[in-house]
């Protein structure tokens, strides 16, 4: 758990962050998210203290960080960053052990465990262990990145942009594996974007900043439901928030029981994403949709007026 | 790859214009006398002259389509020729210095030295072309360097460079002792107090500027007036404090040379040890330190062996840079090779001053190879195994 009580931090008399209070859970994703310059980055690096903050107090799993030395800190803490910051002139497998090395965990102890990550994050041992950081793609550099920073098991993880020097596909998917990863290891994360997207996909609390405050903070659909201002409301995407919330729903979610009617044609998975329904509605020109289970049976069905909410209230199936 | 290569064809023309043109060797009766000059045509006769040049003509032709094949035996045939110099150099002795004048001497014309210039480029060219690795190029040498080494031991006795050298064997071997010697201290000590100087410039932007400003002063005074300027206060200081002058140190000799000399080198060194350290991504760092290292991990394990590669950079120029220097030195009778270029200047024998500034050239090729071939080798921002 991480919390932040009121912190500022001063560079000369500018304030680059001015008195933010913030409260990650414990296995949360808490994405901040706001133009460049609004004191994201410098939020999340006051967490490891590589930025020293100026006033208030943060605190992980309530102790406050100034009471760590710095490097036992920030050895507890992962941490991510887009360049990577992968060691140029060391082997991958070299660099995702640095943490546990610097804990001096046993030899055998520390080549079990990266083993481990490079099946976890998809890098085969044999193909990638003796490369070199300049040999990889973009891609693969950021599972490293990834890797290392999961090195020693910290319960947290602080992700800078990670993904933001990436093409989209790319991107795209190492957003789902970081889901996927999420889902399994329950860490405590702090990710820094400016991709609303990446964020709403992402984050289970979305902090919006601005100008070293927090504007609004809550779960992604709250604040598309009712974002505070016109700022957060143009971030979210103004009229297109609507198709950013279909696109967090699930079809599971607004799906009726099969009716006494034959069934549509035109079919939906039930865990695609309401957006992804209205785009074959639009596609098929119909306004009915079968849904799916993974069998490829109809569970359900999916009409224009449930998908809208039109039937909201009435139960889920 | 199918069109000429015009570099090498340019070169093997001006190299046959040069050959057939130019004086090939000179012969004279004694080392002051000017000497007669002959070209290649006037040793061997015309036919002799002609059948010289084809190795020049089958080069040039093959390069006229340059596939790998081509440029691989235009190679072969640049080193043989390469190889087969000292023995023209023989058949002329031979035929032209006459045994019965024991002073008699032959001297190396300027075809000769422009055959060798353009067959040394040549092999760059082709080294590129074919992508060869540095280590590659001097093993090519290896053989030419083996065939110039036994002609010289065994068949070229009246070579007027060789008869300089026979006169002088222990004063040659004792001058690139010392030149050496003042070629290592001098990058040595500049290397010691360049790296702290430059983790002090790192530390404090006041002292970067101070020590930027005064080294490039140095810089900028020209070699033989730095010298000149240190030789009154090391001359006073060895006549009034005695442990000075007990250590050896005067005006003149190997003090002042090699302090000039670190003077030199302390520009190049602190140069490339500050924007080495200081140019390490900014990304690595911040994230060493994000992960927890100390100070003094990010120091040692990080920065240092990423900066490593353009310090040596630092290094290889510092040392081909005094290897040079050096050779003023010998004016304030610090000795080294630089000795014999101004006695053979001072006696107008051209063949003792080459016997000076060939070692240094040989010396700065060496040195430049042998320290650009590590620096690469530590560098992995490059692919690993892609020759450079």
């Amino acid at each position: 758990m991480i919390e932040l009580f009121e912190v500022t931090k001063r560079f000369g008399s500018e304030a680059a962050v001015d008195g933010i209070s913030l409260r990650v859970e414990k296995g949360q994703l808490c994405a901040l998210v706001g133009t460049s310059g609004c004191g994201k980055s410098t939020t999340l690096r006051m967490i490891n203290r590589l930025i020293e903050h100026s006033e208030g107090e943060i605190h992980i799993d309530g102790q406050p960080v100034r009471r760590f030395k710095e490097e036992t800190l920030r050895r507890r803490i992962g941490y991510a960053i887009q360049s990577t910051g992968l060691f140029p002139h060391w082997t991958v497998e070299r660099n995702i052990g640095l943490v546990p090395r610097l804990l001096k965990w046993p030899r055998d102890r520390i080549q079990a465990r990266v083993e481990e990550l490079m099946s976890l994050l998809g890098l085969p041992m044999e193909s990638f262990a003796d490369k070199y950081p300049n040999q990889l793609s973009g891609g693969q550099a950021q599972r490293v990145g990834v890797a290392r920073a999961l090195a020693a098991d910290p319960d947290i993880l602080l992700m800078d942009e990670p993904f933001g020097a990436l093409d989209p596909i790319t991107r795209e998917t190492l957003q789902f594996e970081l889901r996927d990863l999420q889902s399994r290891l329950h860490k405590t994360i702090v990710f820094v974007t400016h991709d609303m997207d990446e964020a709403l996909r992402l984050a289970d609390h979305l902090v919006v900043m601005r100008a070293g405050r927090i504007v609004q903070q809550g779960a992604p659909l709250e604040l598309l439901r009712d974002p505070i201002d016109a700022f957060v409301e143009s971030l979210l995407g103004g009229e297109d928030r609507g198709l950013k919330e279909a696109a967090l729903t699930p079809v599971s979610h607004r799906m009726l029981p099969l009716g006494p009617h034959p069934i549509a044609q035109a079919r939906i998975h039930r865990d695609a994403s309401l957006h992804q329904a209205l785009a074959v509605m639009f596609r098929e020109h119909v306004d009915r949709l079968t849904v799916v289970d993974v069998e490829d049976m109809p569970v359900g069905e999916l009409t224009l007026r449930c998908l809208v909410g039109v039937h909201r209230g009435e139960p889920g199936a | 790859m199918r069109r000429p290569n015009v570099v090498l064809l340019a070169l093997m023309l001006a190299a046959l214009v040069g050959w057939l043109g130019l004086e090939s060797v000179n012969v004279a009766a004694n080392r002051i006398v000017l000497g007669t000059g002959f070209r290649a045509h006037q040793v061997v006769g015309w036919p002799g002259a002609l059948v010289s040049c084809l190795p020049l003509v089958t080069v040039a032709i093959l390069v006229r389509r340059a596939t790998r094949v081509r440029l691989c035996w235009a190679l072969v045939l640049v080193v043989l020729m390469l190889m087969a110099m000292p023995a023209w150099l023989a058949i002329a002795a031979d035929r032209l210095v006459d045994p019965s004048l024991p002073q008699s001497r032959l001297g190396i014309g300027p075809a000769n030295w422009l055959l060798l210039f353009l067959l040394l480029l040549s092999l760059i060219e082709l080294r590129v072309r074919l992508a060869l690795s540095r280590w590659a190029a001097w093993w090519l040498l290896l053989p030419v360097l083996a065939a110039w080494w036994l002609a010289l031991a065994f068949w070229l006795e009246p070579l007027a460079l060789l008869r300089e050298y026979r006169g002088r064997s222990d004063p040659f071997q004792t001058a690139i002792l010392v030149h050496l010697s003042l070629v290592g201290a001098a990058v040595g000590i500049s290397l010691v107090v360049g790296v702290l100087l430059a983790l002090a410039m790192r530390r404090h932007a006041g002292i970067q500027r101070l020590v930027f400003s005064v080294l490039n002063i140095v810089q900028t005074m020209p070699s033989l007036a730095l010298f000149g300027l240190l030789l009154a206060p090391l001359a006073w200081l060895a006549a009034n404090v005695d442990w000075i002058a007990a250590l050896g140190i005067s005006g003149i000799g190997w003090a002042p040379a090699l302090l000039a000399l670190v003077g030199y080198s302390l520009l190049p060194m602190v140069r490339n040890t500050f924007v080495a350290l200081s140019e390490v991504d900014a990304g690595v760092i911040d994230s060493a330190r994000g992960m927890g290292m100390s100070h003094r991990q990010v120091f040692l394990q990080v920065r240092l062996p990423l900066a490593l590669p353009v310090m040596l950079e630092g290094v290889r120029i510092t040392t081909v840079q005094a290897i040079g220097l050096t050779a003023v030195a010998a004016l304030i009778g610090a000795g080294g090779l630089g000795t014999f270029i101004f006695q053979g200047l001072g006696q107008a024998a051209m063949d003792l001053v080459l016997l000076g500034a060939l070692p240094i050239l040989f010396l700065a090729l060496v040195a430049d190879t042998l320290l650009g071939v590590l620096a690469s080798r530590l560098d992995h921002r490059r692919d690993a195994g892609v020759p450079q």
